[in-house]
């Protein structure tokens, strides 16, 4: 996973996408590359994941060789527009984005294209090893990932047709990019995981890694009837609950292909210790 | 009069499975109750009586006071817009390229659908009680603030910048030629897309009037409604949950709750397993106790800092499927006001 340039970090919003995007971007840092970490969504989930405040458009380095920011669209468009479509500094850029918000709140992809175009130029710059994307949940994903072509559909002239091209061609290219979904083993994340799997497979827009069960319980070694035996107390009541969610987990971990799976953390406090955790998780599976 | 009960708070945390759960208890103590859902599971879809997705209310088979409806914000936005925009108006936007996308995606364009199918319900005058869940969005935060956003945006000054248009219904005119940062844009999107966008904005401005005194009646219901905010002691849902007392705008008022969803009993935290006790059994209830031990420390935490009624419901060992077992989950729940929520 660590070894592409691109790793899209999705799933039902709840499921810890936030957390298991901090966690592989410390698991590629402590392997020593340059990694950027990138929140698309606003919110603070990630930064707190980091164990900081806030983040912003411009990257700081939070670890060594770990950098991070938040994609805010206005910046990146004005980015876009000077970087890509060449519009000189001195255009003016506050009428010009009002243009912009106008299409983004009703054409379909505009929206999209902007975040996703930031994302996959920070890839194109080739300035670091790997770009982690904490991305907008399965319901959004795919819009996201089809953006660039539902633009190019929406305008068969103009200049930004011809951004399509590039986005698709490093979105597509399972050597540099994949999609990393994370899901609980619960009904509902399961189902809008198979919903996005089915969608993806159709498509065929970006190679897919194996989806991450995330707040996995672990088997507890001992028989029904030995805890039936158990005196009325909390090692009774606790080894109850464990067991029946245990056995409602089962009924879901078999219904995705199989991918690594995640222990649920027990009374661990901070958000920054949980990313932690995760990341020793990924290394010793 | 009907009224409304709003159960809102991040993704997750159980807000479906409250929201039913308050419906059901409603019914069963005589009161006739309709619960909206937004993306309910299979299976308490099918506790409920939720054949397809529909705003139709569905009376219960078996529950005579039970109703149920599920949102659909595309079709709530299409009877908006027949509802508002002038009859050509409509046609064309209806048939839009845009109009789709413009109502999946205008940031409150759920939220404000959710509010909106909720004051018909509530106008209807056939429940005593509303139930509804909000989207997932934001935390549910957004359904508070989507009327004023969609009555600006409908109404803004973005669309009268792009037309140039000062009064509704007049005819406006699109000039490039003597808006140079349009003249930019167009010819970096091509295709007349500036136009296209701007005949839909237009088209869609017809419906500004009614909408925005619609988003009126929709605030003066919001502010008349109980709240409650269902979270976890989980790090993200408890953000959404903060927000709530930092954030929340005048309208909504202080929740009525703060429903913190699968709790462990406070016991656990300083028991110990005692003599005997198979390793394994021990090492469990060590691990349970910790968690139980962060949630005390969480809530404790949050009822200091913002002074909110703090309700717990157990963690079940089941996620409830059926109508008893809904029941059930909100009898268990301790500190949740249900008389002042209107569940009788």
């Amino acid at each position: 996973m660590i070894e592409r340039n691109l790793v899209i970090v999705s799933g039902k919003g709840g499921v810890g996408k936030s957390a298991v995007s901090a966690a592989i971007a410390l698991l590629a840092q402590r392997a020593g590359k340059k990694v950027l970490v990138l929140g698309m969504t606003p919110g603070p989930g990630l930064a707190a994941h980091l164990g900081i405040g806030s983040l912003e458009y411009e990257p700081i380095e939070v670890r060594p060789g770990l950098h991070a920011a938040a994609i805010d669209r206005a910046k990146a468009l004005t980015e876009y527009l000077q970087a890509q479509m060449g519009v000189p500094q001195m255009a003016r850029f506050g009428p010009l984005a009002r243009a912009f918000d106008a299409l983004a709140s009703t054409a379909p992809g505009i929206r999209e294209v902007i975040t996703m175009g930031k994302v996959l130029y920070e890839v194109r710059q080739r300035r670091w090893d790997l770009v982690v994307a904490d991305a907008p949940p399965t319901g959004q994903i795919a819009s996201h990932l089809v953006a660039p072509r539902t633009v190019a559909d929406l305008v068969p002239t103009g200049r930004i047709k011809g951004q399509a091209g590039w986005m698709d061609a490093i979105l597509g290219d399972p050597e540099r990019t994949g999609l990393l979904l994370v899901s609980l083993a619960e009904e509902l994340p399961v189902n809008e995981t198979r919903e996005t799997l089915a969608w993806l497979d159709e498509h065929h827009v970006i190679d897919v890694l194996p989806p991450v069960f995330n707040r996995v319980l672990p088997k507890l070694e001992v028989t029904a009837a030995t805890v039936r035996r158990l005196e009325e107390g909390p090692v009774r009541d606790a080894a109850q609950l464990h067991r029946s969610l245990y056995d409602g987990q089962r009924e879901w971990l078999d219904e995705l292909p199989p991918g690594p799976r995640l222990p649920y953390l027990f009374g661990v406090n901070t958000p920054g210790e949980v990313a932690v955790r995760l990341s020793d998780l990924l290394e010793t599976p | 009069m009907t009224r409304a009960l709003l159960v809102t708070g991040g993704g997750g945390v159980g807000k479906t499975t409250l929201a039913a759960g308050l419906a059901v208890t409603a019914a069963r103590r005589g009161i006739e109750a309709l619960v909206v859902t937004v993306d309910p599971a299979r299976r308490l879809a099918d506790a409920l009586g939720q054949v397809k997705l529909g705003s139709e209310p569905v009376r219960h088979p078996d529950e005579p006071r039970l109703w149920a409806a599920m949102l659909d914000a595309t079709a709530s936005w299409r009877a908006i817009v027949e509802r508002h925009a002038t009859p050509e108006a409509a046609a064309r936007l209806l048939e839009s390229e845009f109009f789709t996308a413009a109502t999946g995606h205008f940031p409150a364009s759920q939220s404000y659908a959710a509010a909106e199918e909720m004051a018909v319900y509530l106008e209807a005058k056939v429940w005593d009680l509303v139930v509804v869940d909000t989207p997932p969005s934001a935390g549910g935060i957004e359904f508070f603030t989507a009327p004023a956003q969609m009555a600006d945006l409908i109404g803004g000054r973005l669309l009268r910048w792009l037309t140039g248009a000062r009064l509704p219904g007049r005819q406006v005119f699109f000039d490039l030629a003597a808006r140079p940062a349009l003249r930019i844009a167009d010819s970096i999107l091509g295709s007349n897309l500036l136009e296209r966008v701007a005949q839909f904005l237009m088209d869609l401005r017809t419906t500004y009037d009614g909408v925005s005194r619609r988003a009126k009646e929709i605030e003066r219901l919001l502010r008349r409604s109980s709240t409650v905010v269902v979270t976890t002691s989980d790090p993200s849902p408890m953000r959404e949950a903060v927000r709530f007392f930092l954030e929340l705008p005048e309208v909504a008022g202080r929740p009525a709750a703060v429903v913190f969803n699968r709790a462990l009993p406070v016991g656990w935290a300083d028991s110990h397993p005692g003599r005997g006790v198979p390793t394994a059994l021990a090492e469990n209830l060590e691990r349970w106790g910790a968690e139980a031990r962060h949630q005390a420390d969480v809530r404790l935490e949050f009822s200091s800092r913002y002074r909110a009624p703090l309700a717990t419901v157990p963690w079940q060992p089941t996620a409830p499927t059926d109508l008893d077992a809904l029941q059930a989950l909100i009898e268990s729940a301790e500190g949740l006001p249900v008389t002042d929520l209107g569940v009788g």
